[in-house]
Parts: C-alpha cells; structure tokens; sequence
C-alpha cells in the first residue's frame, strides 16, 4: 500500500526516493506545477556556491522517472480521513492549461499572446514547458490553435483523485510570512525594500535581471546594499523561533554581489551570525572581491525611505555602543521565514503546534514543515522519517 | 537491410524554412550506403514512437543516429522503441537541430542547413566508432556492518533489524552508548543521558539479528556495494564478516584545552565533559560558575563551530540556577547558537532562568585571575562597552569537538573522504549521509558534530539509505550510478598498450584504479562497481590506453576529421 508524501520540495523529494528504494510506493502531492519548491527557485545554494537547480535536478529526475513514485502536480489536499489504519485522502488536481506530456516547448504560442501571459515555466525546470499566468490571461483563445500538439486547453477541468494511503509525510516547507506588521522594517513602502527571496528571485542568473544586480525603483546599479537580519524572527511580536538559514543565505547574497560587482559595498546587520554546519564558518569568513563584506552586530531600530532618494537605515552598532542612521541603496530583509500551511483537514489541529509546524508525537514530517532547517537538515529528516514509516508496517 | 538508421525530427514544422531538412535526408542516402534515413513528424510523440519501433525492426537496424531537440524530458518513448527495437546504448548518437542549430542560426538558413547537416555526417562517423562498456554484477548480501555503538550507530542497528537486516554492530570500547556514556544529561529535554537510547540498548541485548561486537576494530577491507568484505580484529581474534553496506558512526573525540584560559594550571577552570562527570557524581559544591565559549574553536587552527557547546552550556548553566542552592551562571560568548525553533526556546528558557550572558570580541578574550585558584573572571563585555570583573568559583570551557584519531586509518581501510578539519566527507550537496563510495554511508559526529538525537535522527537516515541498497537482490556496476539512468560506460584499460605510469591510479577521485601485476609488468585496473566514468583517467593516460569506449578517442577522431576534412 502506497504512503502520501505532501510536498515536492527538497524533503518531499527525497523521502519519496528513499522509500520507493526500499519498496514502498509512494504518491508525491505538489502544490504547483514543478517539483522543487523553494529550492527551485533560488540562484545560488551555499556553502558549495553551486547554482541551486543543478544538484536537485538530478533528484527531481529520479523522482520522475521512478517506477514506485507517482508524482501528482498542481495538486491540493482537499480531505483526510481516517478509516481504520489507513488515510482516505481527497486530492483535487488543478492540471495546467498547456500539458506538459505535449508541449514541445515551441513558444508560438508566447509569441501570439498580446498580453504577455505566456512563459516558460521556470526557467530551469526539468522539463522546458511553457505555462499560462491566470492572473494575465483574458482567455482570448489566440494561442490554443496554434499549438501543433494541441497541448493548450483554456478550458482544462479540475481533477479529484481519491487515493487510499498507509501513512502521510508531510514536507511541506516553507514560505515568506508577511513584514508589514512591522513597520519600523518599512516592508511595502519602497520598492528597494524587500525580502531576501525577493532578491534572490530578483537577482537570479536566470530570472528577469539575467543576474544584473539593480535596484528595483529605478534599475541603477547600487553602491550600498544593508542586509538586515531576524526581520520577523526571533521577535515576540511575530516569529519567535530562529529560521535558521538566513544569517548563512546572507552571507551567500552579499558574497554573489560582490562576485558580480565588487564595488558595491555590503553590511550585514546581524544578531547572533549563525554559521554552524560544516564548513559555514570558513564560508562567513572567506575573502570576497572588493571590500570585505561588513558585518554589524544590532538589529535596525528603523528603515525608511529618504526622500531625495535610498534608503535610511537607523542601527547602533553593539560593539561600539554607537548609533547611526546610514544611507543605501537598497534594505534585504531576513527572517520572516514560515512554514507553509500544511492542510490539517482531517487530522485535527494536534498536527500542528502553536507555530504552525508539524508535530512529530502526532505524524509524520521533514525539512521546515517540522523544525526550521536548511537543504542539509531536510535531506538528513528526509531519510530518518522514511525509516520511521517503513518501520510502522511489513508490507 | 540497412544497417543504420537515421531519425530526423521535423519537430511539428518547427524546423521548415530554416533547416532543409529533406536536401539533407538526400546527402545522407547519397553518401553512405548502409544508411536509411526517415523524416518524422516528431520523435517524441507515443504514436511516433510506434512508427519508429516498427520501422527499426522491419530495417533490420544495428544503429540509429537521431537528429532532434535538446530537450532531454522528452525522449522516453523514444528510448522504449529503441530498447524494443534491441537497439543498446552504444548503438545510439543523436545530433541537436533544434535549440543549438535552428534556433540560434534563425536569420541564417543556409548557415543552419549546412550545420545540421555536418553535426549529423559528425554522428554518424561517431556512430562507427562507438563502443559498449563490459558491466559486472554481484549478488547483495543483505547484511549491514555498523561501526560505532554510540547513539548514532545504535539508531542504525535497531532500525535496520527491525527491517529484518542482519546488523554487526563492532564497537571499539566495551560497552555500547559512546558518548552518552560520560554525560549526565542531554538537550533539549534535559533527559537522562541514556534515557533516549534505552529502548535501543535492550534492543541489541535481545534482537538476534543485532551481533554485538565489543572491544573490536576493523582491521581489513575489501570489496565493493553490495558485497564488502570486513576484517575484524576483536578479543578473541580476527573474524571476517561480509556485508552489502557499511554505516561509518565512530563518533568523535573532544578537545583539550591545553593553554587556554588556564587550563592544567588551575583545578577550577575544567571542561563540559568534566563537569558533567561532576554532575553524574553528584551536586557540585561551587556556586558561582563561568561557562566561556567557543574554547579552542571558530579559530584559525580549528576553523568551524562545534554546533553543541553553546545549547551544552546552556543546559548547565540552568542545572546550575536550578539545583544549586544560590547559584549563579554567566556564560561568556561571540555568539550564541541556538538555530531554529527547539534550541531558541531552549535559549529563552535560560534567560527567563535567569542565566547572564556576557558577550566578548574574538581578538579580546577573557582572563581568569587568581593565584593558586580561580578568584574572578576579567572580561571586556562588548554590548557595554566595558570592562567588567565577576567574582567566582569555577569556569567552564565549552571545547569542540574534534575528530577521532581513527577517522585517518578507518579513511585508508575504507578509502573514504576526509574534509580539511578531518571529519568524514559526504557527496554534497543534498546527500549528506552517502561517501563518495556507494554502499558506504556516515552518521553522527563522526560526519560532523552533532547533539545525540540529531545523531540518531542520522542513524536512522543512514540506515534507510543502506535499506536502499540491501533491498536490492543483485547490482551492477552500470546501475551504480549517481545521475538518472544507467552510468555513461566505464573507464576501460587496453591491456597491451598500457605502461603502467599510474597516472590514472593518482587521479581517480574515487580510488576505481589501480595496479595489477601481469606477466611481469604492471598494468592498470579499473574497478567497474567504483568508477563513475568521470573521464579523468583518460585525459592523463598518456597514450591512449584508458577510454570510455561509449566515448572513446577514436569517436571524437572520426567527428572532427569529418567537420574538419
């Protein structure tokens, strides 16, 4: 009997690999259209500085083209429940409107298409497919005739699939909570204030900016760029865990920039730099193109934006016992890292704890669905939680 | 009957008016003999496929050369045709038309038209050429050999019986537990030591498919994935056991402080470790206590973070506030690190304890004053600006730890990895448990430092990864691969002409060369179930006599000699 793995992301990935190697056949649920989550989705993945798809394109790969793995994309989990010692579980399937089975990746119809809604999925995705971005689209049905395999449905149904499970993991990750509860951050003021996905996305080697590093307000180069870190985390207010990964992603940004333009100067305000796994500690301290990157131990009081243009950013430094307000260009802000909603139909609200991750005492989960965690963690609980299930039965 | 086929792509018309394909499909029948040439629709389509298989075998074809896309998720169809069709691997070259021809050559027809045509002459010279690599395989042995008894290899034993895996569980010390042997109390639960390892260590008493193997030690290696053979030398003698996997879960060592901070001169400035032998003897007598981080570590001579000494002292500082009468802890930090949620709570449960926290720079250290005994601690406290003096008894240094003296010998027996501090290195970067030989995994400090649930979170990890591996009835060396699919080939000696240089045993990065004697002189050998077809042998092989033969020398000849005429 199959077990549900609820997350295709780096931990839903490999605990689906690691249980189809050992036997078990295992449907993989994904909220959207490409495996990979939010690992997908980043440039640069430390400490090996590898582009962060090329590694987890062979896992992806693998999940494919397993035969005990079935992979469901675009899916929800509508219901759970519980009938004896197995889960009955209710997955609608919202199947995209260009089939990946039949694009050719022709890109007629991104061609025909007035407004622009029509892309290439990801622009590293495993499959060279394109998508339509609902949000755009005014279904004018240009492109659907055009499609030599008549790959474009606008009218695609929904899907419910049924399945009936052993047991569920739940990998379900993480995603960018919202900062503008803290207005002394000034999240959603300025457009050179922004997150550090924002910014990775922004300045991806294979997003929009083909890696140019630029400010959003005006696409000059900037000269001063402040990272600022625990924006949301570790505060009573709204997280107070620590997400673990960003004191090591901001090193990893501020390393990029230098990379690519040495000029530009980088400040990281940070509270406690955690760099704790192997080799992160020789990662915060390696030497950079241009200026070292600084690092200020104290968590902005204040972030605003300056009216003749940039951005203030007001700070004491806790060395110093000084405070500043210092000018730049552009505000990363770190931190307000959550997990993303695990749909909890069916199980109860015991699942989750007052935080929102998964409880281990009540089911099974790997990566930031349980605890705050980066690629490492998540692949090492990947691997104990599968044992863990396998454990569960003899089948 | 033709002999080759060539399979050219028109892509649903993408092609037309910047390739002219059918001028091409003409040259290609003109110029070689034994050649049919098919022009499709497209190759990846099911229906096409079917045409394809049926065509190949009505052809009698040995060989297929395809021109088509790049875009590799779309060829599954087209390799089952193949396979039915009893076409292998080395019976296959395929040409780019589409993303790296027409698509870049768009305002270029002519120019487009003459590169296809030469990339796909350039294929079917490699076509001729092109060799298949010999494959072995071996029989599982569906048993697994854990080194270490400490909680990660204890994590290991269990979950692998209870899979119905015979385990040998070998153990240097004499009894099992490892390091939860000499503490007190473990984070964040502030359990008894043993209390999370209990359930494993009746298990191992009881469970018959765990061997325990006490004041023991491996002595030899040999083998491969699947089936290694292991030397033991134990109390009573060698024995030698054979297993499909081996977890490397020896644990590591913890530094001495020698010269730091007094150390070895004063009685009262002790060690973690020391400390919590005191508290397994009992409530200690002192009252005011200083835990000093970071002790010989985020240094340049030991250049990481130890992971478990800032929640270590954590956890005593708040023994110390709670179960000693007036007591007081301070702990002196760079920084604390206490990442994620459980450990952050744990750093806002000392602080609501009342545990003080005095933060120094690096280059600006504490100093312990006394004469014959500690008095007081001097330190310049950062956040204040400040010097400050705090009267007290003992301090504590959270001291990292640090590899095994074993890890290089146990590096040798098993040709294994180590990083630059010494530690057992994994394949990054999403494989954190899995060495650079297949069937042979790591878990717990011997990896890296690591608390002792995280620890048996990885006992079980690697277990689950050697599970992967034992389920497997036989395996092959062409399977052994760590991309999708099948391995490129392997690394293949021609025996005649090879001179013995080594080269290509020096630059292997997964030790699969090496020397053998053989009629007097030395040639190499290529270990299938170990190479991984990197190619790094050939290119040091001074004349040739180490090839890929599915890419072979002569293929890559025969390519430029056509481009190049």
């Amino acid at each position: 009997m199959a077990v549900l793995v609820v997350g295709g992301g780096v931990a839903g990935i490999l605990a689906a690999l690691d249980l189809a190697r050992a036997g078990q056949p295992v449907t993989l649920a994904e909220r959207f259209q490409h495996l990979g989550g939010q690992v997908a989705r980043l440039d640069k993945i430390y400490p090996t500085d590898h582009c962060a798809f090329c590694p987890l394109w062979t896992d992806i790969r693998n999940c494919l083209d397993h035969p005990r793995i079935t992979v469901l994309s675009s899916a929800t989990i509508r219901e759970m429940k519980k009938e004896g010692d197995r889960w009955a579980v209710r997955i609608l399937r919202e199947p995209p409107v260009i089939e990946e089975r039949l694009c050719i990746f022709c890109g007629r119809c991104e061609k025909a298409c007035g407004e622009g809604a029509v892309h290439p999925l990801l622009d590293q995705a495993y499959a060279p497919v394109y998508c339509i971005d609902a949000e755009k689209c005014t279904r004018c049905g240009r492109c659907e005739p055009l499609c030599p395999t008549k790959a474009i449905d606008l009218n695609r149904k929904t899907v419910e699939d049924r399945v009936v499970v052993r047991e569920v993991l739940w990998a379900t990750g993480f995603e960018n909570g919202d900062l503008k509860p803290l207005p002394e951050f000034g999240y959603g003021t300025h457009p050179d204030i922004l997150t550090a996905l924002e910014f990775e996305e922004w300045t991806a080697e294979s997003g929009a900016n083909r890696g140019r590093i630029v400010r959003r307000s005006d696409f000059r180069v900037p000269s001063r760029i402040a990272f600022i870190q625990c924006a949301g985390a570790r505060d009573s207010r709204m997280y107070p865990y620590c997400s673990s990964v960003c004191c090591m992603h901001a090193l990893k940004q501020a390393e990029w920039v230098k990379r690519r333009i040495p000029d530009i100067d980088c400040t990281i305000f940070y509270t406690d730099l955690r760099a704790v796994g192997r080799d992160y500690f020789k990662y915060s301290m390696k030497d950079v193109p241009g200026d070292p990157i600084r690092l200020v131990r104290g968590r902005p009081g204040l972030v605003f934006a300056l009216p003749g243009g940039g951005i203030a950013v007001k700070y004491e430094d806790t060395f110093k016992q000084e405070r500043r307000i210092e000018r730049f260009d552009l505000v990363i802000l770190n931190g307000n890292l959550k997990p993303a909603p695990a749909p909890e139909t069916g199980m109860g609200p015991s699942l989750l704890d007052g935080e929102g991750f998964v409880d281990t005492a009540v089911g099974f989960g790997c990566g930031f669905a349980v605890e705050p965690g980066d690629i490492m963690d998540a692949a090492v609980q990947a691997a104990s939680a599968s044992m863990r299930m396998i454990g569960r039965d003899k089948n | 009957m033709a002999k080759t086929v060539v399979l050219l792509c028109r892509c649903f018309g993408e092609l037309d008016g910047i390739i002219a394909l059918d001028g091409i499909a003409d040259r290609l029948r003109a110029e070689r003999e034994d050649t049919s040439v098919y022009l499709l629709n497209s190759l990846c389509m099911e229906e096409d496929a079917h045409r394809i298989g049926a065509l190949l075998k009505q052809e009698g074809a040995r060989a297929v050369c395809a021109g088509l896309c790049a875009a590799g998720s779309k060829r599954e169809a087209l390799w089952e045709s193949l396979r039915n069709a009893g076409i292998e691997r080395s019976g296959l070259f395929t040409a780019d038309l589409r993303e790296g021809c027409a698509w870049i050559h768009q305002g270029n027809p002519p120019g487009a038209t003459e590169k296809a045509k030469d990339l796909l002459f350039m294929a079917l010279a490699a076509l001729d050429e092109k060799k298949a690599s010999a494959d072995v395989s071996a029989d599982v042995h569906p048993e697994c050999l854990v080194l270490g008894a400490g909680p990660a290899g204890l994590a290991a034993a269990v979950s692998l019986a209870g899979q119905g895996i015979p385990v040998h569980l070998v153990e240097r010390a004499a009894q099992p537990g490892g390091m939860l042997n000499l503490i007190s109390r473990t984070y964040p639960g502030d359990d008894h030591a043993k209390t999370r390892i209990e359930p494993l260590l009746r298990e191992v008493e009881t469970n018959n498919m765990i061997a325990f193997y006490p004041r023991s030690k491996v002595v030899s290696v040999r083998g491969f994935a699947g089936d290694f053979k292991i030397g033991i030398q134990g109390p009573d003698g060698t024995l030698r056991l054979r297993a499909g996997a081996v977890i490397i879960a020896t644990g590591a060592g913890v530094l001495l402080p020698r010269g730091l901070y007094r150390y070895g001169e004063l009685k009262q400035v002790i060690t973690q470790m020391e400390l919590e032998r005191q508290w397994i003897r009992g409530v200690p007598d002192d009252k005011r206590f200083a835990f000093i981080q970071c002790a010989g570590a985020r240094s340049p001579e030991r250049a990481y973070c130890s992971t478990i000494c800032c929640p270590s002292s954590l956890k005593n500082a708040m023994r110390v506030m709670e179960e000693i009468p007036g007591g007081e802890a301070t702990i002196f930090h760079r920084d604390i690190m206490t990442p994620g949620n459980l450990l952050e709570a744990y750093y806002r449960k000392s602080m609501e304890k009342g545990v003080r926290f005095i933060r120094f720079h690096e280059e600006d250290p504490p100093e312990i004053l006394g004469g014959d005994r500690v008095e007081a601690i001097r330190v310049r406290d950062a956040a204040r600006g400040k010097e400050q003096v705090l009267a007290l008894e003992k301090v504590v240094l959270s001291t990292p730890l640090v590899p095994n003296m074993d890890n290089r010998s146990l590096r040798e027996l098993f040709q294994l990895e180590l990083d630059s501090h010494g530690f057992f290195s994994e394949t990054y970067p999403l494989h954190p448990l899995e060495t650079r030989v297949d069937g042979i995994f790591i878990a717990g400090s011997a990896r890296w430092p690591v608390s002792s649930d995280k620890a048996m979170e990885q006992g079980e990890g690697a277990a689950m990864k050697a599970l992967g591996m034992l389920k497997r009835d036989r395996v092959s060396a062409l399977s052994l691969s760590r991309t999708p699919g099948e391995k490129p080939g392997h690394g293949t000696v021609e025996e005649r002409t090879c001179t013995g240089c080594g080269n290509c045993v020096s630059v292997c990065p997964f030790l699969a060369c090496s020397l053998q004697e053989r009629d007097g002189r030395f040639v190499s050998r290529v270990n299938k179930m170990r190479c991984k077809a990197c190619g790094s042998c050939v290119s040091v092989c001074p004349n040739g006599t180490m090839q890929i033969p599915e890419h072979n020398y002569r293929m890559v000849g025969a390519m430029i000699r056509r481009a190049f005429p």
